[in-house]
């Protein structure tokens, strides 16, 4: 079984929650959903969209072709209708026009309720599910958690309403145990609780909001602290300040907000003062695209930050990655004593996925702090693997920080010998961090076949819901950009015939690493720059052609 | 208080005598009980009074350049049991910085916050800073400032800050009680430091002569008067104007720390007990 719906309307139409809500009803009856979410930068108006994908078998991307439509404005018909697949139709409100459109008498059903025009979506989802042959106390159970009292004594009857319109089509039954269904933000969010964060401090950007406002809520009931100072800049810095004192601290942004963090986090290697950071990435340049997607900052996450230093990048391909992930971005982040760097994009971060399970990771949630307090302490002590013990201020001994290059204690210094001494420690570290990285699936291969397509974190859906349909291929995900692991690729490049690079970007960003790691220069590139994600067909057809 | 680090500062510095009031003021709080020195977390950035952090032997973090103040914030985030001091320049704070003093004014965090004004980037050679006066000639300005300098008092006292004040480096007795008093003060504190410099701004005459010392009859819980106070002197070197130095305002006002009901210990200390399955359970 398999059908995609779009739901559309106007912002504030709660296109997002009304979908939203039918993905998480078939997630309960044990079906698989992706939900796409494509919304402009606007509060009210405009034309928001949500295409949701669901499935007998697991899935983790949409398409672009519809068996029914709900819309909630003349929008969607007119934007939507030449999408729909033959056999598909359009529900909508009586007064909407276009082909093959049900419409329902949704203002009478309003009046008879006296009810708000918000209902009209809950007498939508009724017809829908009356549809499909759900049971409408799985609706009621599901719209309890989230609503109460009166305002879910009406939703009920408006729900009702809209089932007693429509005939039973098809009889959708559980079909195997509930999905969680997640979103790559809240995944990015939960790995974060699940490291036992205990500072999160950003400002508001587009798309890692979500973040932000998930965190926040959490606050009290998981005992950390969720800040927004007065820019990037002030909140880079401030999480510096808390990171120096022992707390575990994560800073969230999207492409413009981490460049302006860069100086800072170019501090992160030098000072050794651990912090992870969330970056997010929208379509720029500048200001961009804001609601939009696209894979273009991945060399700036690379290399953001002037100087030399090791660092961890880490693009997770899908939510539940992003859990995992984000967990080991923080272990890294705090024994190796630098910067970690979560990347997502729109399409990873604000799309949601459904999965069997979302085992976290089982890394240890150490702090690295000693506990054994010596007078004679030194916070850059060299040793033999890079790493020095940690204390933080508070602890007894004196403990320093610095931006500036510096001795043993952490006191300023020019002289070359120390600063030859300090670049060779830092440098030790990332070769221990390489190791350990190497450990922690760098990559991951899917699929069999002779011919190898090459992605990277979003792009993993679209490609792995293409393998069925392409012959002879397999998929390399690259999940870790930086320490690189360039053994594994240059290995898996070499022993394939065709080797295709598929990447949300108009350069091929990817390529151009690979290529800097490797020695291999990948020609075939399939690559979308329209600030769109790649459905599977978009993939089939090129490679196909 | 003292490091082995070799004090790059030009000789007879005005710096010297500002480390010495800050050191002194640290060891009779620590002497008097009132902090202690395992507590001490400084910040500082790059500048030459920035170079202090080299001088003192407590704990801190030297960051970079305007960014002091986030710092210092920073810390109180993350163990708001530290005794939390920042040192930078006005090329830094008032310049490349800014936006952080007028919104740390208003978040009230209980840091101190020590600003050595000498009107001029002396570590880059002599350039304006936002406090030099109309007229000021450096490299970088040879027709000479054309804008009237900031008010940096005034500015802190409209953001809200609890405790304002102007130090002296040339009167190091007052300068030390002001920083006590700072220290001990509940809620951000900012001093500003006017630090003639011997080699590129060089007001010590017009600050000898101009400068006095705000009196006992003064009420430092009166915000019109100390806005007053804060407009009596318009920063220029060369009009006769007379300097008042001293607290300028000084009031409990709720910090910052106190708002969030979980922040009630350094984090570090903090022992979770993590369960993942719960963590996921609402997207089942």
């Amino acid at each position: 079984m398999q059908k995609t719906i779009l739901v559309g309307g106007k912002a504030g139409h709660g296109t997002a929650v009304t979908s939203h809500f039918i993905g998480k009803v078939f997630c309960s009856l044990g079906y698989y959903v992706f939900n796409y979410r494509d919304y402009p930068s606007l509060i009210r108006g405009g034309h928001n969209f949500n295409v949701l994908k669901i499935s007998d078998k697991p899935i983790f991307s949409h398409d672009n072709k519809y068996d029914f439509i709900i819309a909630l404005d003349q929008d969607t018909i007119d934007i939507h209708q030449d999408n729909l697949k033959p056999e598909g139709f359009v529900l909508g409100e009586e007064g909407l026009s276009g082909e093959k459109v049900i419409n329902i008498d949704i203002k009478s059903i309003l009046g008879k309720l006296d009810a708000p025009a918000i209902m009209e979506n809950n007498i939508l989802l009724g017809w829908v599910f009356k549809y499909f042959g759900v049971d409408k106390n799985v609706l009621f159970d599901k719209m309890a958690e989230k609503f109460k009292g009166d305002t879910l004594d009406l939703i009920k009857k408006s729900i009702e309403e809209g089932y007693e319109l429509n005939e039973q089509k098809e009889s959708i039954k559980s079909i195997g145990s509930p999905k969680y269904f997640i979103s790559g933000n809240q995944g990015v969010s939960v790995g974060a609780l699940n490291a036992g964060i205990d500072t999160y401090i950003a400002y508001p950007m587009t798309p890692a909001t979500a973040v932000l406002h998930y965190l926040a809520a959490k606050q009290i009931d998981h005992n950390f602290l969720v800040l927004q100072p007065e820019n990037e800049i002030g909140v880079v810095n401030a999480a510096m300040g808390s990171a120096f004192t022992g707390a575990k601290t994560m800073v969230g942004t999207s492409s413009g907000g981490l460049a302006l963090m860069s100086e800072t986090l170019s501090m992160t290697g030098i000072s050794e003062v651990p912090l992870v950071a969330y970056l997010s990435q929208r379509t720029g340049p500048a200001s961009g695209v804001p609601t939009y997607t696209a894979q273009s900052d991945l060399k700036m996450a690379v290399n953001i930050g002037h100087g030399e230093f090791p660092r961890i990048v880490v693009a997770p391909g899908d939510a539940r990655e992003a859990i995992i992930r984000t967990q080991e971005a923080f272990y890294l982040a705090l024994k190796y004593r630098t910067l970690s760097v979560i990347m997502t994009d729109k399409h990873v971060a604000e799309s949601d996925y459904s999965f069997d399970d979302l085992e976290g990771s089982s890394l240890d949630n150490q702090r690295f702090i000693e506990s054994n307090v010596s007078d004679d302490y030194k916070s850059y002590k060299i040793t033999d693997n890079g790493i020095s013990p940690v204390l933080v201020p508070g602890q007894g001994p004196v403990v320093r920080a610095s931006s500036y290059e510096h001795n043993e204690y952490g006191n300023t210094i020019e002289d070359a010998e120390t600063i030859k001494k300090m670049n060779d420690k830092r440098m030790k570290k990332g070769k221990h961090l390489k190791d350990e990285v190497d450990k922690l699936n760098p990559v991951s291969v899917y699929g069999e076949g002779e011919n190898l397509i090459i992605g990277w974190g979003s792009t993993k859906g679209a490609i792995l819901d293409s393998l069925p349909n392409l012959e002879n291929y397999r998929f390399l995900q690259i999940s870790y950009i930086s320490p690189f692991p360039k053994e594994i690729v240059k290995e898996e490049i070499e022993k394939s015939k065709k080797i295709i690079l598929v990447e949300n970007n108009a350069t091929g960003l990817l390529g151009d690493i690979i290529a800097e790691q490797t020695g291999h220069i990948i020609e075939n590139k399939i690559l979308r720059y329209d600030a769109r994600p790649f459905v599977p067909s978009d993939i089939i057809n090129k490679i196909n052609k | 208080m003292k490091t082995k680090e070799k004090n790059t500062w030009c000789p007879g510095c005005t710096n010297m005598s500002l480390l010495r009031s800050v050191q002194e003021a640290l060891t009779e709080l620590i002497n008097e009980n009132k902090i202690e020195k395992k507590n001490i977390s400084i910040a500082a950035d790059i500048g030459c009074f920035a170079k202090i952090f080299d001088y003192i032997n407590v704990s801190g973090f030297c960051g970079l350049h305007g960014r002091t103040i986030p710092l210092c914030f920073g810390m109180k985030v993350g163990n708001p049991e530290l005794t939390v001091l920042g040192f930078a320049g006005d090329g830094a704070t008032y310049g490349e910085g800014i936006s952080h003093l007028i919104h740390n004014c208003r978040f009230n965090a209980d840091f101190t916050m020590v600003v050595a004004n000498n009107k001029t980037f002396a570590l880059t050679t002599g350039q304006a800073t936002p406090t030099s006066e109309k007229g000021y000639k450096g490299a970088s300005t040879p027709l000479g400032v054309g804008e009237d300098p900031m008010n940096p008092l005034a500015l802190a006292l409209m953001s809200g800050a609890s405790f304002v004040a102007r130090g002296n480096a040339l009167n190091p007795v007052q300068l030390k009680n002001i920083l006590k008093q700072a220290v001990e003060h509940k809620g951000f504190a900012f001093i500003d430091i006017l630090q003639p410099c011997l080699t590129f701004n060089n007001f010590t005459p017009y600050l000898q002569k101009n400068a006095y010392e705000i009196g006992d009859d003064y009420n430092v819980k009166d915000l019109d008067q100390a806005l007053k106070k804060s407009l009596e002197w318009n920063g220029s070197l060369s009009e006769d104007g007379k300097i008042p130095t001293g607290v300028f305002y000084k009031k409990e006002k709720p910090i910052f720390e106190e708002q969030w009901p979980q922040l009630k210990k350094p984090w570090y200390q903090v022992e979770r007990n993590i369960n993942q399955k719960e963590n996921v359970k609402e997207f089942l």
